[in-house]
């Protein structure tokens, strides 16, 4: 087993009348496991044209209901270009330049084929991403030579 | 505008042959635009006993801007961070994040999550215990 945590600070002295700030840590273990830590990740560097909508971390039976985490990050330094995120058919949110985003994912593949993939959109110049999957298990496709 | 930053650092010693680091900090802005985000719900804890789904925050900003009934706060294109408080235990217990009745994924305990939310029509932000064991939870969304 790997040890990977997943730190995260936030902070502002000015959204409320009081300064708000909170930190935490999470090691990143596998689903049904006291602590024992994901030992597989994929990182990738990417530039998502405009105009399609594309398949970044496709579900698959290797991956399905356990702990996945998804940290997704938009390099781009313009504030206005941005990537839609979608889960199921759905934008769960925007990653405008410099934004980020970490989430658990249980590739849930309960619903209908595709729905737990998920997806990106690159609006208004291509967008490069950077993203990483810390995952259980990886569907291999044999050679088709072998 | 507000000043309000998030960072991440992703660390491990051993899950590749080198050390593994990757931090990033990004500061909560309006849309497509360099102008800070001034609004927040403040940070709230929920507590839950039951294995019932929970509208955190109703898409559109129009209802449930609070658990289980709510009352309407306009909320669109948000920041939202989000833990599950509880011990990670024998590890067979999380909370389902959602969106729309669709599993996003688990936070056992401990695990936490920052994400953009752009709600809109059926896009309900929303969590559901997998068992009844008291859960706490901790959440704040920023917006715009």
């Amino acid at each position: 087993m790997a040890t990977t945590t997943a730190s995260f600070t936030l902070s502002s002295s000015d959204i409320l009348s009081q300064a708000i700030s909170l930190s935490t840590t999470a090691t990143l273990y596998k689903g049904g496991t006291t602590a024992t830590g994901l030992e597989q990740m994929n990182y990738h560097r990417a530039i998502i044209p405009t105009g399609t909508s594309f398949d970044l971390i496709e579900e698959s039976d290797a991956l399905k209901d356990n702990s996945n985490y998804v940290y997704i990050i938009n390099k781009n330094t313009a504030a206005a270009d941005y990537v839609t995120i979608s889960i199921n058919e759905e934008v769960i949110g925007s990653l405008y330049g410099g934004d980020w985003m970490f989430i658990p994912w249980s590739c849930d593949l309960s619903a209908a084929a595709n729905d737990s993939t998920i997806e990106i959109q690159a609006f208004t110049a291509p967008n490069t991403i950077e993203y990483a999957l810390f995952h259980v298990g990886e569907t291999l496709v044999t050679s088709a030579d072998s | 505008m507000a000043t309000t930053t998030a960072t991440i650092t992703l660390s491990s010693g051993d899950i590749a042959d080198n050390r593994f680091s990757v931090s990033n900090t990004s500061t909560l802005t309006n849309v497509g635009t360099d102008t800070g985000m001034t609004k927040t719900t403040g940070l709230s804890r929920l507590e839950l006993s039951a294995i019932t789904k929970i509208v955190l925050f109703g898409a559109g900003g129009s209802t449930d801007s609070t658990p289980g009934t709510g009352t309407g706060l306009a909320i669109n294109k948000g920041r939202f961070y989000i833990k599950n408080l509880n011990d990670r235990g024998d590890g067979t217990k999380f909370v389902k994040l959602m969106m729309d009745d669709f599993e996003i994924g688990r936070l056992y305990g401990g695990d936490w999550a920052f994400y953009p939310w752009d709600g809109g029509s059926g896009s309900d932000l929303e969590v559901k215990p997998s068992s009844t064991t008291d859960t706490t939870l901790e959440y704040i969304m920023f917006y715009e």
